[in-house]
């Protein structure tokens, strides 16, 4: 009998311990994403360095003055308004009843202090902003730039900056914000948050907890999310999305249209690419029709530009080289570029025409471009070396490359001056290809001291079709952004920011 | 009943033919992309399908195959080749050298094999030679121990007594003496070792640290087809099955080898 019993147990146990499956009940939320990671310099909650606002915004534990809505346009958020008492200062009105997770009221004098460590230690944010001073009081602050600013408001609206409490020191990678949840636990690899019980919003938070989960691989996700361990994965493959709307009703998708853009910048340093034909025959042989509809799935659509069609200053307004291998190949000839040995590789000089391509991994189409721009130059002869590397900034740091291949977004302010400043300008932190250009210097400094919204959009336009008769930079796909989600999640939404996603609405049924 | 060595050795010819001749053998250009063509199913055009860049599967494992089969069969030539020099010299001379070039080779069997050889290609870099690098760095000493031990036991037989006293150098006694007694036992577990070296080859591309795109080699056609387990199957079953088929036979050809050539068998 004893016997029995002990066997009951020991199998017993047994089957509890096969049984170790993670339990998620109704109050938390547990999302995969692809886009929280070191390589994406995102694993932390303080907005005042690198890409760490992001992650605060995104998560739910932080917030800007002021969002965009689904136009793009500016909204009232920790602000109530704004007004510019000249081109140099702007007055900023605070919501009265806004305070921190940790309880405290948020007022002028608790903004000011965070936006003057936000200058001191953001090297983004001090150059968009160009603050001289800041003075405050309980529901305003008063800002004066050194210089023109136009889309101030825009830049303060960026995820750097997120309003957080600085009075409190940050501790493990955590800082107080104002949003629906405040973190708890900080890692490389995973994030966890709690309902803010100070909310101040009229919506209350309505999960208990949020756990977010680092996923480096796309087939991972895809599987944890079959199997119900998440409610929401972003960055799942284009490829698999299908599986996920065929024959099952467990799930939904979510997709928004986004700035976000993979592009091919040429590195200026190459002697060989300092040359325009050379740059528009690559930029002729990108068939980017059928990229984004075969390798994308249709996921995006073909770029001219670094903006989309929707924006005032985007793609409809602007025009790149189109694809044609023909004429790709005589643009080559033209530069001295022939196939003088048969080898299928133009040479000149006795020197064949190599090209290395960089890029990385953690966006899975990043190396399906790279292993499709491979194949598309070796038509018109040119050999493409791929380094498809996480480390890939070691090698810009180097600069052992001659492509380089990014995706990112590039109206995060709904503002076309973020993009030309962080990437386009010479010495730009983005200009990865190095590209000079007078007349773009000369622009920008015009779009630095236009307030017209109008004027605006159009100086952005000369200057994005500036860049494209330079063919400095190859603009292939916007990408259309996806998230799946389980379908008893309520009150998620996909925005046009790519930055907006754990809000207070979002709740489980 | 034993099975007959012949059937073995006539599938391991015909591979080893299909790779040294695999750019007559494919009926399409196995890099060229067509993405009006991608993920076809298995089809009468494409027998295999084609994957996502429209690349006919069918002839990418042809031409993998000469990837895969021919650069395991060179790295193997390699690793034996130098493996069985040191475990000789080892074996023969003893003394500082034996101890040197053993400790030497404690420190590569002290590590998990496969685990060494990611690490030395992430820190090589990828590429195919790399990974050659990376494996022959792991499995040399498996053969050097061999061969040394074989040595060791033919070192004090009776004719090699005689050849020294002959006045026979060291080279000639090695060469002429103990290496063809010893050739059958290394040929066999060189043999027995293709298909793990395959595989780990294999292995390497599939983690991205072997062959580098657009090379056909079944690792890396096996990773590009990853995410296409659910969606196409084919993309990423093909050259398993490829690698499956392969592995297979070898290894069987290594044990029927054993059988014909280890005289404790003859018995």
């Amino acid at each position: 009998m004893k016997l029995k019993i002990f066997v009951v147990i020991i199998l017993a146990l047994f089957l509890i311990g096969c049984h170790k499956q993670q339990v998620i009940d109704n109050k938390t939320l547990v999302y995969g994403t692809m886009d929280y990671g070191v390589s994406m310099e995102n694993t932390g909650t303080n907005p005042h360095k690198s890409y760490y606002g992001w992650t605060a915004i995104r998560y739910g534990l932080g917030e800007t003055l002021f969002k965009f809505n689904d136009k793009m346009e500016l909204v009232p958020w920790v602000a109530k308004d704004f007004e510019y008492l000249d081109e140099y200062t702007v007055k900023i009105n605070i919501k009265e009843n806004v305070c921190f997770s940790n309880g405290k009221k948020v007022t002028g004098e608790s903004i000011k202090r965070c936006f003057e460590d936000l200058i001191k230690n953001h090297e983004r944010a001090s150059n968009d902003l160009k603050i001289k001073s800041i003075t405050a009081d309980d529901n305003f602050i008063i800002i004066k730039s050194r210089e023109k600013v136009p889309a101030l408001i825009n830049y303060l609206s960026d995820p750097y900056g997120v309003i957080i409490d600085v009075d409190e020191e940050e501790k493990d990678g955590i800082v107080i914000g104002t949003g629906p949840y405040k973190a708890v636990k900080v890692t490389d690899r995973e994030i966890e948050l709690v309902k803010n019980e100070n909310y101040w919003g009229d919506v209350k938070p309505k999960m208990e907890k949020i756990i977010v989960k680092s996923i480096t691989d796309g087939d991972m996700l895809t599987m944890a999310m079959q199997n119900g361990e998440f409610d929401i994965a972003q960055g799942i493959p284009y490829l698999t999305l299908g599986l996920f709307t065929v024959g099952t009703d467990r799930f939904k998708i979510i997709s928004a249209e986004t700035s976000r853009i993979y592009q091919i910048a040429f590195n200026f340093k190459t002697p060989e690419l300092q040359d325009l034909n050379v740059r528009k025959a690559i930029s002729k042989a990108i068939d980017k029709e059928n990229f984004t509809k075969v390798l994308l799935n249709g996921n995006g659509s073909p770029a001219v530009g670094p903006f989309p069609k929707n924006f005032s200053y985007g793609d409809d307004f602007v025009n790149a080289v189109s694809y044609n291998l023909d004429e790709a190949r005589e643009l080559l000839k033209k530069s001295g570029w022939i196939d003088s040995n048969n080898d299928g590789y133009v040479d000149k000089n006795g020197k064949n025409f190599e090209l290395n391509y960089l890029t990385y991994t953690s966006r899975p189409e990043l190396p399906l471009l790279a292993e499709y721009t491979q194949d598309t130059l070796k038509k018109i002869g040119i050999k493409v070396n791929v380094n498809a590397t996480d480390n890939y900034k070691s090698f810009l740091k180097s600069g052992k490359y001659d492509i380089f291949a990014n995706s990112l977004v590039t109206a995060p302010t709904g503002d076309p001056e973020y993009y030309f400043t962080s990437n386009i300008i010479k010495g730009a932190v983005g200009n990865n290809g190095f590209y000079d250009s007078s007349k773009i210097a000369k622009l920008e400094k015009e779009l630095h001291n236009t307030f017209d919204v109008k004027k605006r959009s159009d100086i952005a336009i000369k200057m994005t079709q500036e860049v494209l008769n330079d063919c400095a930079l190859i603009y292939v796909s916007h990408l259309k952004m996806s998230f799946v989600i389980k379908s008893n999640l309520k009150g998620f939404y996909g925005h046009p920011s790519d930055y907006y996603e754990i809000t207070a609405e979002i709740e489980k049924q | 009943m034993k099975s007959p060595l012949i059937p073995y050795l006539a599938l391991a010819i015909i591979l080893i033919l299909i790779a040294i001749f695999a750019p007559f053998l494919t009926p399409y250009d196995p890099y060229s992309q067509d993405l009006t063509n991608a993920l076809k199913p298995p089809n009468v055009q494409n027998i295999l399908g084609t994957d996502r860049y429209g690349r006919d599967i069918f002839s990418r494992i042809i031409i993998g195959s000469q990837t895969t089969i021919c650069t395991s069969l060179v790295l193997l030539f390699v690793i034996t080749i130098f493996g069985t020099f040191i475990g000789t010299i080892c074996g023969y001379k003893g003394g500082m050298i034996d101890n040197i070039l053993m400790r030497i080779s404690d420190v590569f069997l002290s590590f998990p094999q496969m685990v060494f050889a990611i690490a030395v290609s992430g820190i090589l870099g990828g590429g195919l030679l790399n990974a050659g690098i990376a494996l022959a760095v792991i499995a040399w000493p498996k053969y050097a121990r061999l061969s040394r031990g074989l040595t060791l036991t033919i070192r004090s037989m009776p004719y090699i007594q005689s050849a020294k006293m002959a006045g026979t150098g060291t080279f000639a006694i090695i060469w002429n003496h103990i290496l063809p007694n010893i050739a059958g036992s290394i040929f066999v577990t060189a043999i027995l070792d293709l298909g793990t070296i395959i595989m780990e080859l294999a292995g390497l591309s599939f983690l991205g640290l072997g062959a580098m795109p657009p090379t056909a080699e079944w690792g890396a056609m096996m990773n590009n087809g990853r995410s296409m387990l659910q969606t196409a199957p084919w993309v990423i079953l093909s050259p398993g099955f490829a690698i499956f088929v392969t592995v297979v036979i070898f290894n069987l050809l290594g044990d029927k080898l054993r059988d014909v050539i280890d005289p404790k068998n003859r018995v």
